[in-house]
């Protein structure tokens, strides 16, 4: 299920919530597990199984992991969390890259069957979950949870299970068995709930129109001019929409009595790189950089030994973007440029004026969205040489300033949209003001996303591939 | 915020989830929309097989979009919501110049279009009659100069000439010079994709000139306006409800003229329904077009006064209705065949029946995309 439909909207949400609260507080969880389990068997109802295997596993690990190390024995302890991060990672793999490297191979003449399977909704985001419960348990950062149902939920949780943000085990392990329900948590999760919908279905979906059409185009229509153009509708586009389902999902959690973390921090604000990676899929970041960058040894290494972390860390974060090989490239891409600027760039950057610094950031961040986001490599060289002025369709034609007309007005709000100064502006705004604004801002985002939904030819959910 | 203030708004955005789930429930289901012209997804009932397959789900989604209360404002909310961000276009539908609303051409499918003009020619070289061939450009190419500038869409004229330097067995008769050469007037609907009669009636000029036939002069007709509020296919796709309606008008009289649509019944035995060159009583509902020949028909046939002139059989899609009342003038029998319906042998057909010539006649946009010209070559 995703949360941009209608009836996602207004069935399963206002369900859930109806039935959550005449629920007596004990059975809470109980309830959530259940509705979790809809809302994931929704477009594959099999791999509810699947599920269900990886919850019981996880559990159970988590449990020898905690016995064992209670009596002492860490080297059993230590044995059973890897166990688990085995299986973890063998099901992700499975259903995840099996295809990838069976093509590969195939093409290097080794008979590897291609499997073709339908890769299981949010599997990236919930296997990245459930490991960090037995490392979680064997760091003594969090105790096991109450019960099966209580982990249950905790997994499945359906405001962040199928995009994000990322929970880790210790943050949500005592929100598990007690959490605060008040108006004021429902109400601010309402402001967030609906930002994040607006952002998704009115201008996520509305830029992706626009890079749909250019991505379509064949290299001999491609302009200069029309693919940045392009580019630049699917950077926000992209922003938009996983930010906006981050707020959907914290919003949500807070009608729900949870507290999430933040996941993105107006990314392209930033004046380099490393610090757009601080404020992009902040969720992400923190996991590679707890669970795998500083178990390889992080900073406090030989330099060599620090490039290599650094590598494996990048390569990781691409490949988890999707099984094809360009996001490999698209995280290794990240690696040299943060690599560059950890060991010399930073100093030089800081010196430059602060525009220079974003255009430097923007630049970077834009061309590494076109090795993102066309994942043929013919077709990304073609686009990327459009951008650097061998397009064969010259600088700009009629298309684009169609385009550009027809978009401007979105593009421009989009743009202002990703910038801090109106959240800054509406802290600053009067009380009453905001008495008065703040419904209305509630029910027009709720009343044009409808509209666009009713009539929504092009909805697409950007996560099926990671 | 108050702990008041704070239960407000929680009522507020539970209240409108609810307002709509409450509606959604109470109101009668609608089983056609009249302004979108389709049948609208029914409540499905799930079955373990449907369920375990995600039918049941994907179905249950379209019903609920299909079925929202109040859908029809909602669509037309969005549109203008898409016009007032300066959008040119809502649905693939361009608000054009002259309150026209026109569907973009998208780049055809070139094997598809290939294929399709083989079958064309594996019909013309087996049917024994000399076959015409003629492809209608739509508005998007005659009337490009009233489409958003810059707005992207591809050539109709450059599948004309693919057809005209890859077919090999056909005559090729030209509707394209005679539309474009009227293109200042009103020769398609400004809300549907069809062209309006006097269209038809330049196009019926380029295929009297292909077989050597004079046509009738216009200014022999009289025109007839018969609705002034119709809203045609485009319209209902686009979700624009600003434009004004188009005029739908008529020139030839249907004095002595005979139309027979076969059919079969249930049981498979053939049916013969009498229909007429002009059927008044579609006027009234929303499909208006369908008053051409009584809209859709696998087969028809029109007989006219004309007893000893030759018989045409044509090979057509939805555009041909319109047509067909100027060529009552010259043939005695006009056969109406939709390959979309119609999957018997044609060269048996025209065999049985002594037609004298046929027709391929297609528009552009339609003839690109039919993935039932395969049935032409049985």
């Amino acid at each position: 299920m995703v949360f941009s439909s209608l009836y996602f909207l207004f069935l399963y949400l206002p369900v859930v919530l109806l039935v959550y609260y005449i629920t007596p507080l004990k059975w809470r969880n109980a309830v959530l597990l259940f509705f979790n389990l809809i809302f994931y068997g929704w477009g594959e109802p099999v791999y509810i199984l699947l599920m269900v295997f990886t919850i019981v596993l996880d559990y159970f690990a988590g449990l020898i992991v905690s016995r064992r190390k209670k009596q002492g024995d860490d080297r059993g302890a230590k044995l059973a969390v890897a166990v688990a991060l085995v299986l973890n990672l063998a099901i992700l793999f499975f259903f995840k890259y099996w295809d990838l490297v069976a093509t590969t191979l195939q093409h290097a003449g080794v008979n590897m069957p291609v499997l073709n399977l339908t890769l299981p909704i949010g599997i990236s985001f919930y296997t990245f979950q459930t490991m960090t419960y037995p490392v979680d348990i064997y760091r003594g950062d969090a105790d096991v949870p109450k019960n099966l149902v209580s982990f249950g939920t905790f997994v499945t949780l359906f405001p962040q299970l199928i995009a994000g943000p990322i929970i880790k085990y210790k943050d949500l392990a005592d929100q598990m068995n007690e959490r605060t329900h008040s108006p004021e948590k429902f109400a601010s999760g309402v402001q967030i709930f609906v930002i994040g919908l607006g952002k998704k279905v009115l201008l996520a979906n509305n830029l992706g129109m626009l890079w749909d059409a250019y991505k379509a185009l064949p290299a001999a229509e491609l302009t200069v001019a029309g693919s940045w153009l392009g580019l630049l509708a699917f950077s926000l586009q992209l922003y938009f929409d996983f930010s906006g389902y981050s707020d959907m999902a914290m919003g949500m959690g807070r009608m729900l009595g949870f507290e999430f973390i933040e996941n993105f921090n107006y990314p392209y604000i930033s004046k380099s790189v490393t610090e757009f990676w601080r404020r992009w899929h902040m969720s992400l970041g923190t996991w590679f950089r707890e669970y795998l960058y500083i178990p390889l040894g992080g900073n406090r290494v030989s330099k060599p030994r620090l490039i290599f972390n650094l590598l494996v860390v990048w390569a990781a974060t691409g490949i988890w973007h999707g099984a094809s090989w360009n996001f490999l490239i698209w995280g290794l891409y990240f690696a040299v440029i943060l690599i560059a600027e950890k060991f010399f760039l930073a100093p030089l950057l800081q010196k430059l004026p602060a525009a220079v610094q974003h255009l430097y950031t923007l630049f970077l961040v834009l061309v590494s969205w076109a090795i993102f986001a066309v994942e043929d490599f013919a077709h990304m060289r073609e686009y990327l040489a459009a951008m650097f002025g061998l397009a064969q369709g010259g600088l700009a034609d009629g298309t684009f300033w169609y385009y550009l007309r027809s978009y401007g007005p979105t593009l421009l709000i989009a743009v202002l949209a990703s910038v801090p100064l109106w959240a800054k502006l509406w802290k600053r705004l009067p009380r009453r003001a905001v008495q008065i604004v703040l419904p209305i801002l509630v029910l027009a985002g709720l009343t044009f996303s409808t509209a666009y939904l009713v009539d929504s030819t092009y909805n697409p959910f950007l996560y099926f591939r990671f | 915020m108050s702990r008041r203030y704070c239960i407000f708004l929680t009522a507020l955005f539970c209240a409108f989830l609810a307002v709509f789930l409450v509606a959604g429930a109470v109101l009668p289901d609608r089983e056609f929309s009249q302004i979108e012209n389709r049948s609208l997804e029914q409540l499905p009932a799930p079955s373990l097989k449907t369920v375990l397959s995600g039918e049941f789900m994907s179905d249950f989604e379209t019903y609920t979009t299909d079925q929202f209360p109040g859908r029809d404002a909602w669509v037309d909310l969005k549109a203008r919501t898409e016009r007032a961000l300066g959008k040119q276009e809502n649905n693939s539908v361009y608000f054009c110049k002259e309150d026209t609303l026109i569907t973009r051409f998208e780049t055809p499918d070139s094997e598809l279009l290939s294929q399709n003009l083989s079958y064309v020619d594996q019909f013309a070289a087996n049917a024994g009659v000399p076959v015409y061939f003629s492809l209608i450009p739509g508005a998007a190419e005659i009337w490009a100069d009233r489409l958003p500038a810059g707005a992207p869409n591809a050539s109709q004229k450059a599948v004309w000439d693919t057809a005209q330097s890859t077919l090999r067995n056909v005559l090729f008769a030209d509707t394209y010079t005679p539309l474009s050469a009227h293109s200042g007037e009103d020769i398609y609907y400004r809300t549907d994709h069809h062209w309006t009669s006097l269209g038809a009636y330049y196009g019926y000029t380029g295929l009297m000139e292909a077989m050597g036939l004079t046509p009738v002069p216009l200014s022999e007709y009289t025109k007839t306006t018969v609705s002034e509020d119709f809203y045609g296919t485009i319209y209902s796709s686009s979700g624009v409800r600003w434009v004004k309606p188009d005029c739908i008008d008529t020139y030839v009289p249907d004095t002595g003229i005979r139309v027979v649509s076969h059919t079969y019944d249930s049981k498979g035995n053939p049916v013969e329904e009498e229909r007429s060159l002009y059927d008044y009583s579609y006027l009234s509902v929303k499909d208006k077009y369908s008053m051409f020949l009584g809209g859709n028909q696998s087969l028809a046939v029109v007989t006219t006064p004309h007893t000893d002139a030759p018989k045409l059989l044509i090979v057509r899609d939805s555009y041909a209705d319109s047509l067909v009342p100027f060529l009552t003038a010259h043939f005695s029998e006009i056969h109406l065949v939709d390959p979309r319906y119609y999957k018997l042998s044609l060269a048996d057909y025209i065999a049985q029946n002594d037609i004298d010539q046929a027709l391929v006649l297609y528009s552009v946009s339609n003839f690109c995309t039919d993935k039932n010209l395969v049935w032409i070559t049985m």
